[in-house]
């Protein structure tokens, strides 16, 4: 197999691994959420999104029929030699997933006004949901790290970029994007949520940290911040589903980028669904990127 | 849990009986529709040009899902042209409308007054794949994923979220 293959095939495996995998973390989140929850509805729902992530590991299904939109977050280790052609064989490994899940065909054909008002049609290739410009990071090491992230349609109706006036106080930014969580709770739909919070200069990179956020969120290690926000969205009670009780968040991620002397902080807040953060990842090592 | 056996076409006495928490498994076939083509089903519904879907309309639930091969799974009810179709599809007999996420006072009181209810089911597209007998495009081709959709089912869950003017949200 080339270099090349390989990339074609990690990345394959990484779209369907986030498409269809719970985490070991994510199963144990959802367990301690069946424990706390006291009421019956809500813990009927909770059990039935266990059982799904364990159908759709087992037979490689799709965890939500929303496959969403593919993001991808790559890190290049120091020592690796990118050569020509790698970062289309990233996308090609994208496509190959698509198509072997396979994912929801949603992409839009046509002319910018015909995309816009959805008049030109759809394509029935799922690959035609292609991802949008790569984010590529630098990293010490000898690894390419490819993340693939599936951004489903629920979650980016909710979600808000904006600036706050942080007044010198850390605790005020974090409370107020804690107070657009709770605010999209309901109207979610797929609780518990995940509020994955990004903070920083430009709007642009208030989103990058929010997929870091995803990327890297571990719902057995939350930061006091993290528990904070978590707090406040349970606060609601808004339960699973909407259908009332303790557990409305499973857990929050927050990344904080650098920052400028300012006023104000940039902050991203994506509500994410009770499926996510669906991500999986290709890990090649320098030496397998050799010929 | 509790579930109730629902089988379609759903009687009004049947849907009047249901109420906020209920829990059920739906029996039968069922329409699967979003976004595209419930704003023309209200359209023609107006229009009175429906035709033959107006008899699978009467009883029927009409789930809130895109249908391709990646499964089936509630979308968000409250977006403006699923949420809007509520009230006049309850008129033209739907019984059950099944997605997620709350719904405005405006939308469950008209949906009430016809006896209809509202009930949400989990995002769990791989759990529901063994639920689903068979699956045939009725109307509107053309929208793909989101066209209309006849898909008989056995046993997919939900619970009533919003009925007789009173909900959970």
């Amino acid at each position: 197999m080339t270099s090349r293959e390989k990339v074609v095939v990690a990345v394959k495996e990484a779209l369907i691994t986030a498409a269809s995998t719970f985490r070991d973390d994510q199963f144990r989140a959802y367990q301690r959420a069946v424990e706390k929850e006291t009421e019956e509805s809500a813990r009927w729902a909770l059990e039935s999104m266990i059982e799904n992530a364990r159908i759709a590991a087992e037979k490689r299904y799709p965890l939500c029929d929303d496959t969403g939109i593919p993001h991808l977050f790559v890190e290049v280790g120091d020592q690796v030699p990118l050569a020509p052609g790698m970062l289309e064989a990233i996308r090609e490994g994208v496509a190959a997933g698509q198509r072997a899940l396979p994912t929801r065909p949603m992409g839009l054909l046509g002319d910018d006004e015909q995309r816009l008002s959805q008049s030109g049609g759809l394509s029935d290739d799922p690959a035609w949901v292609v991802p949008p410009a790569m984010l590529v990071k630098t990293v010490p090491g000898d690894e390419l790290r490819v993340t693939v992230m599936l951004m489903g349609g629920g979650p980016e109706i909710r979600s808000t970029t904006y600036r706050v006036f942080h007044e010198r106080s850390a605790e005020k930014v974090i409370r107020e994007a804690g107070r657009w969580a709770a605010e999209a709770a309901a109207k979610l739909g797929c609780t518990p949520m995940i509020p994955c919070i990004g903070i920083g200069r430009t709007h642009y990179e208030a989103t990058t940290m929010m997929l870091e956020a995803m990327k890297e969120g571990n719902f057995d290690r939350q930061s006091e911040w993290e528990q904070l926000v978590t707090d406040m969205v349970n606060a609601t009670s808004v339960g699973s589903l909407g259908l009332r009780g303790s557990v409305t968040a499973l857990g929050t991620f927050i990344k904080v980028g650098p920052l400028r002397a300012s006023g104000l902080r940039m902050v991203c807040m994506r509500p994410s669904c009770a499926i996510d953060p669906r991500r999986g990842t290709a890990v090649l090592k320098a030496s397998e990127l050799v010929g | 849990m509790e579930r109730r056996r629902i089988e379609t076409p759903i009687s009004p006495e049947v849907a009047r009986e249901l109420k906020v928490g209920d829990a059920f498994e739906i029996y039968g076939k069922i329409l699967c529709g979003r976004d595209a083509v419930l704003p023309k089903l209200v359209k023609m519904s107006r229009e009175g040009t429906l035709g033959d879907l107006a008899r699978h309309l009467e009883g029927t639930v009409i789930f809130h899902t895109a249908v391709s091969p990646a499964g089936i799974g509630p979308t968000s009810s409250n977006k403006i042209e699923i949420e809007s179709s509520i009230g006049p599809l309850s008129q033209a007999g739907v019984r059950i409308h099944l997605g997620k996420g709350a719904i405005s006072k405006e939308t469950i009181d008209s949906m009430s007054a016809c006896g209809s209810v509202f009930a949400v089911t989990p995002p769990a597209t791989a759990l529901f794949m063994d639920k689903i007998v068979s699956q045939r495009v009725l109307a509107f081709p053309e929208e793909g994923m989101e066209a209309l959709f006849e898909v008989e089912v056995k046993g997919l869950p939900g619970i009533v979220a919003a009925a007789r003017g009173e909900t959970i949200f």
